[in-house]
């Protein structure tokens, strides 16, 4: 009997050791891994506003969206909240008047509905790429709408950003760093190619002729 | 005596510096100062556009506090002004030569800005500090009676520079300094590792810094003699 009982001690024991050993690699596994939720501001831009009124419509998917890579260590980088500010303040600079809506409007007082998306993030770190620095891509699809709800275009729209590495900073903060950047990227790309994209381009001239054509019948 | 001698060897590293050797080439367009009236600013704007480096935030600001350290001449912040700017001035939007940049001053709303900003020169900085070689190792091990590290490891590192003046008025260059800095450090380990760093992107602000201020009028040393 004496033995059965220093036997239960024993594996118990070893029961406590291998729960702290779980609990100490698991704490150190958590350690490693890099959880970055990207914040931040953004300047106003330095642009002419567009003579429309727009709604720009951040669905759960993008307001929440959260890039998770398990490849090697675990990073996960949530651009969800900080995406929404950003082209919240974009439009609100680009177009004359701009709100926002969780979901599709039917038939609103706008002349076009934007519905921002995230394709795909990628990022690339030191020791995979062998360079210097810590890299975000992020590729957006702009979705463009009539009022409504005809499509006028789908923008695919890459932001890209990058940080240098530097002795003693965290992953977290390198990629924090290189997400804003990106962001800011995206932000340039959008005010500067708006009006270029050629489906967006000849709606803004079919838009501005049938004005003209509009104003002239009034004045006859 | 043991502790004595120790005391003396451990001061004497500590007050070794590493070597530093900062190569400063310029070229002026011309011999006459570059002026700044009252309320006149200088920007100084790093490169960030290349796939595998980019001018580092710290040294354009490092360039920027030399500059304005004698308060005669005044700096926009690199950051203040690709705010101000945003989104012209970003690594994807930024001009690379000045026909581009005289196309972006065609815009009235950017013109403005610069005008109430008062900017006269805008100084663009390329380059980058990189470790060059690296050689030995240093181990650590850490027992249940203490730990220690030993060992020697030595590294080499190389910035490389080059700033170049636009005059943002006659929509000209105005000059060039180009600055290499190399330098190396070492690391020397028993028990405490202690390192004999070698301050090479601070040399290389020096040198690049000091010698974009003698363009500037009143701060040469010809004229001031």
């Amino acid at each position: 009997m004496p033995s059965i009982k220093v036997m239960t001690n024993l594996t118990s024991s070893a029961r406590s050791l291998i729960a702290l050993s779980f609990t100490v690699t698991s704490l150190l596994l958590s350690a490693c891994a890099t959880r970055v939720e990207v914040s931040g501001s953004f300047p106003s831009a330095l642009t002419h506003k567009l003579p429309l009124r727009t709604v720009v419509v951040f669905d759960e998917a993008f307001a929440n969206h959260k890039f998770e890579s398990t490849e090697g260590p675990e990073v996960s980088i949530a651009v969800g909240q900080i995406q929404v500010e950003l082209f919240t303040g974009l439009a609100a600079n680009l177009f004359q008047h701009s709100v926002t809506a969780t979901s599709m409007p039917t038939q609103p007082k706008a002349d076009l509905i934007l519905k921002p998306a995230v394709e795909d993030v990628q990022i690339s770190m030191p020791n995979e790429s062998q360079l210097k620095v810590f890299e975000v891509w992020i590729k957006y699809n702009l979705q463009v709408f009539e009022a409504s709800g005809e499509p006028v275009a789908d923008w695919i729209m890459t932001a890209y950003g990058k940080t240098p590495t530097r002795f003693l900073k965290s992953n977290t903060e390198a990629l924090q760093q290189a997400s804003m950047v990106a962001m800011r990227d995206a932000g340039a790309h959008f005010i500067t190619g708006f009006a270029r994209v050629p489906e967006v381009q000849q709606w803004l001239y079919h838009r501005s002729t049938n004005t003209l054509s509009a104003t002239n019948s009034t004045r006859l | 005596m043991k502790p004595l001698f120790a005391l003396t060897a451990l001061t004497l590293l500590m007050t070794l510096s590493a070597c530093t050797t900062t190569t400063v080439d310029e070229y002026r367009e011309n011999s006459t100062a570059l002026t700044l009236k009252s309320g006149e600013r200088v920007v100084v704007l790093g490169r960030r556009h290349y796939a595998d480096y980019e001018t580092e935030p710290d040294f354009i600001d490092c360039i920027g506090n030399t500059l304005k350290a004698d308060k005669k001449i005044s700096v926009i912040p690199e950051k203040k002004f690709t705010d101000l700017l945003y989104p012209w001035f970003e690594p994807r939007t930024a001009p690379l030569g000045l026909k581009r940049l005289a196309k972006m001053l065609n815009e009235p709303l950017i013109a403005q800005r610069f005008r109430e900003q008062g900017l006269h020169y805008m100084i663009w900085v390329d380059g980058s500090t990189e470790t060059t070689d690296r050689d030995g190792s240093v181990s650590c091990a850490v027992a249940p009676g203490g730990g220690g590290c030993f060992g020697f490891a030595t590294w080499e590192k190389t910035s490389t520079y080059e700033a170049i003046i636009w005059d943002l008025q006659k929509l000209k260059e105005s000059g060039r300094v180009k600055v290499e800095a190399k330098g190396s450090s070492y690391m020397v380990a028993i028990i405490l590792p202690i390192p004999i760093v070698a301050q090479v992107q601070d040399q290389a602000c020096d040198g690049i810094g000091q010698q974009l201020r003698t363009f500037f009028k009143g701060n040469r040393a010809n004229e001031a003699s």
